[in-house]
């Protein structure tokens, strides 16, 4: 690495070098680059007849200037004793900035001297030069508002012990004449209303058009009267003087940032070596560069990664489980009480922990990498106070999604590995306590539909897709019909349709489901109902729903109709409400049939609308757990086909909920659940990226 | 939709703007009338045996339709003095203002962001939380249990109501994310901007600019997060173990799903005690709670 003949500051502005000696250097290194195979043994030996960095009269040069600076800033206690004695302020801010103004005004003094030997000393010239002019200013401004505070006080100290009915009866007899006013133009409006020169709309916004007004002029009167006035100043002013001081100091540190901006930065370095130096420690690299406050929060994740990450990883301060270490042994070796179930999920915990350090130490070498970088091409490095600003902008979004991130990872995704690991292990009844992985033994017993638990998946897939097809066709269906029905114009009680159609929705599903449960139980009412219709009355030749398989299916695939139409009904009839009606009048005068509007301009809008929700009442079904279940447990129960495990209406997602819950079969439960979800996320992925939203990337 | 008003027929005058009734429409008309009013019958039907039911006085621990009826209201006080109902109402209503609470916290940040930020990964991200989302909520129940456990010994306080509130939180942070972003999105940046010159930081211009615009979402949103945890089954039945801490859907449950235990009647009444409150509130906030859900339309 070369030094380059000059350095940019941040905004890209080059400077020439001050550092004599890197100056000499680059302008040689620079020659060498250029010069033909001659010159160049020339001007090697050249650099190296250079004097070394110790012996450099433009180091040296420096040294004793710094010598100088340690000196003058030693004095710095000194002086601050005099100006003490020259401040009478008692006011914290005017005190503050006083003596900061002196100091400053000192230091740039100081400074001007050094300001051509190097950039750093013209930096705190002309910070100090800033902070000396700007300070004096906010002071003066600062008194003047302390004055005109302290004079508000006393005049309201005075006005207090003053006697003010006189203001009190003169807004006393304004309001009584404000509301007589008020009351004068209300009775008009009425008057006029009466008459029918205006609207009943018109007179309710009039009359409160001059009740606020009169409110509002009540209310400055109020507040002008002369003791209120007082205290509404005083308080305004102290309001000020928060704000102001506030301002200032941000006024100035904002100067001085853009000062950093402008003026170089001369290192000697030419590799960014601090930074794989200080990889290991997330914090470290930052405070070698001075920025200490933001090396405090790295600090704060160093110690996340060495006290609880790592340890963790390694299998202390655990729960029951062996950190990194348990996801493979699974607790095989361990106690009766280690279950392998533990062990994997602390596993699984300790890899996110994992990921979570690595994220930290990538953030801390990159952060310490690019800033080095920044400081060899001559960039000042930020400070706090603009580390601070360009955080609140730019790191706002990580900082506020980082609790949903948290969230998600630990509820939504955590469980979801977890599941996905057990699919590949024996986690069955007999294996309860401690199971072993097993690769891929579960998914060859779906698909071959073997085993206890396999067998009956094909069975019960088929049924799924028939369950999720016919009762979602039937429910939009029927929520279609309904929409087009009670939207023509000519039908009367629409109110009492719509609230009628919309209660399948607002009645919570279980409820309703359960109920319709008992409706049709062995000798609940509907049973019986049915049964007198066909004509059975000896109860032990009585057709029973619940106990037929296909019975069972269709009132199922009728309740989901009765219940999902519900939903489709409303948001068709939203979207019908919403077509202008001169699409209707251009197609009647065009000559259209009230069928051909409905064919050509009611449907294909409809569907065009509610296309994406659809699916997603697809995928509902797929997953719509509670129906198959609270109506007849999956049942009626069929062994020599569907085992001891499934009904014959089981869909897969009580399917899995009863191999999980009920009977143990985790292991390949978790499986079905693997293969499940991922045709899941495939079809919600299609319908997804066909969105208006997502295709023009407006995400 | 144009209002019409009544004609007068005094003078034989046809005055309305539509065309006169042919034979067919008169005909079509009195289909759909029959077809409404069938549809009606078989929804109100079912609806009208609850509340029938629950008041029935002769009914013990099974319900039939017919035989004497006689109005008593012995199965809510069954209800009320036999079960842990109002533990149930309780636990209900603390697990959805939980779940409300702290969605509309979560949701409130990330929406925010992800509408006005363009920031690096955030439609990968965006689209992982989406796609996770669409994993059904139980494919986690395995280690939910587990999860639990240890989350306990971390922090004993920690009890499976409130792990259920996290599980319903985290559930919906993607959807209603998606649907505040999509409302935020739809709010000029004048007014942010505005507001930046003024000198508001990040979160000043989130409480005074854009919560105030984004309230009615913010409302609905809230709103279904309160009313999901009053619905839902499934997760209840699998982590709640003691019928003390069970919500309305679970404890409801133990009413009808024991042979020896049973009181349908009893169900009824207290299913009609649950679904009052709630069918006021999407009878009233009807066209809200639909908006809700179809700007939600990408969760499957």
């Amino acid at each position: 690495m070369k030094y380059k003949t000059t350095v940019l500051d941040d905004i890209g502005n080059q400077h020439p070098r001050k550092n004599l000696r890197l100056k000499e250097l680059s302008a040689l290194q620079e020659k060498l680059k250029w010069s033909d195979k001659t010159e160049r043994a020339g001007i090697q030996t050249e650099i190296k007849a250079l004097p070394r960095k110790t012996d450099h009269p433009y180091e040296k040069e420096l040294r004793a200037a710094r010598e100088q600076e340690k000196l003058f800033l030693r004095g710095a206690k000194e002086r601050r004793k005099k100006f003490l004695s020259q401040i009478k302020d008692t006011d914290r801010h005017l005190f503050n900035w006083q003596l900061e103004a002196a100091e400053s005004a000192e230091r740039y003094r100081f400074y001007e001297k050094y300001v051509d030997l190097s950039y750093d000393f013209e930096f705190e010239y002309k910070k100090h030069l800033e902070i000396a002019k700007q300070l004096p200013e906010a002071v003066i401004e600062r008194r003047a508002l302390l004055n005109e505070l302290a004079e508000a006080e006393t005049e309201l100290q005075s006005l207090k012990g003053q006697d003010h009915s006189a203001a009190k009866a003169e807004y006393a007899e304004f309001r009584q004449r404000r509301k007589e006013e008020r009351a004068a133009e209300k009775a008009e409006l009425r008057e006029s209303r009466r008459q029918g020169i205006i609207s009943a709309k018109a007179l309710i916004n009039e009359s409160k058009m001059a009740d606020l007004s009169a409110k509002e002029d009540i209310n400055s009167k109020k507040r002008s009267r002369p003791l209120p006035f007082a205290k509404d100043r005083v308080k305004n002013l102290k309001h000020r003087l928060k704000i102001e001081a506030k301002k200032k100091i941000k006024l100035l540190n904002s100067d001085i940032s853009d000062l950093r901006r402008r003026t170089p930065i001369e290192v000697n370095k030419r590799i960014p070596w601090l930074s794989w130096l200080t990889i290991l420690i997330p914090g470290l690299g930052q405070l070698s560069l001075g920025q200490r406050a933001k090396s405090a929060f790295f600090f704060i994740g160093t110690l996340y990664i060495y006290l609880i990450a790592i340890p963790y990883a390694l299998g202390s301060g655990n729960y029951r489980g062996d950190g990194i270490a348990g996801l493979i042994s699974l607790a095989r070796d361990g106690g009766r009480l280690d279950r392998s179930i533990i062990f994997m999920i602390e596993g699984v915990i300790a890899v996110i922990f994992l990921i979570l350090a690595l994220i930290i130490f990538i953030i801390s070498f990159r952060d310490v990498h690019t800033n080095e970088k920044k400081q060899i091409k001559g960039v000042r490095l930020h400070n706090w106070f603009e580390t601070r600003t360009t955080l609140q902008r730019d790191g706002f979004p990580y900082i506020a999604s980082t609790p949903a991130a948290l969230l998600t990872i630990f509820i939504v995704l955590l469980p979801i590995a977890v599941t996905a690991l057990i699919s590949f292990t024996n986690y069955d009844p007999t294996h309860q306590s401690k199971f072993v992985w097993q690769g891929l033994a579960n998914y060859k017993q779906i698909i071959a539909g073997q085993g206890i638990a396999g067998g009956p998946f094909w069975l019960i897939t088929g049924w799924t897709i028939i369950w999720t097809l016919l009762a979602t066709s039937f429910a939009i269906f029927i929520g279609f019909t309904l929409a087009l029905l009670v939207n023509q114009d000519r039908i009367r009680g629409k109110r009492f349709f719509r609230t009628t159609y919309l209660l399948p929705w607002a009645v919570p599903a279980f409820i309703t489901i359960m109920f319709f449960s008992i409706l049709f139980s062995p000798s609940g009412p509907l049973t019986l109902a049915l049964n007198s219709l066909l004509g059975n009355t000896d109860p032990s030749e009585m057709l029973n729903i619940k106990y037929t398989t296909w019975g069972t299916r269709i009132v199922l695939i009728l309740l989901q109709g009765w219940l999902g139409s519900s939903y489709i009904f409303l948001l068709c009839t939203g979207i019908l409400q919403g077509i202008p009606g001169d699409l209707y009048e251009a197609a009647e005068i065009d000559g259209a049939t009230g069928f051909q509007q409905t064919r050509h301009i009611t449907i294909p809008l409809l569907l065009y609308q509610t296309a994406p929700l659809m699916i997603g009442q697809y995928t509902f079904n797929f997953n719509n757990f509670s129906i198959i279940y609270l109506f007849n447990d999956g049942g009626p129960f069929a062994p020599s086909r569907y085992g001891n495990v499934a009904g014959t209406t089981d869909i897969l997602i009580s399917y899995i909920y009863k191999l999980t819950m009920q009977n143990q079969y985790q292991g390949i439960g978790s499986a079905i659940t693997v293969v499940v979800s991922l045709f899941i996320i495939f079809v919600t992925w299609i319908g997804f990226s066909r969105t208006k939203s997502f295709r023009e990337e407006s995400l | 939709m144009t209002k019409k008003k009544k004609t007068k027929k005094t003078e034989g005058l046809y005055l309305s703007d539509r065309q006169p009734l042919t034979t067919a429409k008169v005909i079509s008309l009195g289909i759909s009338y029959i077809l409404l009013i069938f549809w009606a019958f078989v929804i109100i039907w079912p609806l009208a045996q609850i509340v029938i039911t629950s008041f029935n006085g002769n009914l013990t621990s099974y319900i039939s339709l017919g035989g004497e009826y006689e109005f008593s209201l012995k199965h809510f006080q069954y209800l009320f003095n036999e079960t842990y109902f109002w533990n149930w109402v309780v636990n209900t209503i603390g697990i959805a203002v939980a779940t409300a609470l702290l969605t509309l916290l979560i949701v409130s940040f990330t929406g925010y962001a992800y509408s006005r930020y363009r920031f690096k990964g955030r439609k990968a991200s965006l689209m992982a939380i989406m796609l996770l989302q669409t994993v059904p909520t139980f494919a986690g129940i395995t280690a939910f249990y587990t999860l639990h456990s240890i989350v306990n010994s971390a922090i004993p306080g920690f009890s499976r109501q409130m792990f259920l509130v996290l599980i319903y939180a985290g559930g919906g942070i993607a959807s209603n994310t998606f649907i505040l972003k999509g409302y935020i999105d739809g709010v000029s940046t004048e007014l942010d901007d505005a507001a930046r010159i003024d000198g508001c930081g990040s979160l000043q211009v989130y409480r005074l600019i854009i919560m105030p615009i984004a309230r009615p979402m913010l409302a609905i949103i809230a709103l279904w997060s309160f009313i999901g945890p009053f619905l839902d089954y499934l997760m209840p039945a699998i982590l709640l173990n003691d019928p003390r801490s069970y919500t309305l859907a679970t404890g409801l449950h133990t009413l009808i799903n024991d042979q020896y235990n049973m009181h349908q009647p009893v169900f009824a009444a207290g299913g009609l005690l649950t679904a009052i409150p709630i069918v006021i509130l999407f009878i009233a906030l009807q066209k809200e709670l639909v908006s809700g859900l179809s700007s939600g339309a990408v969760k499957g």
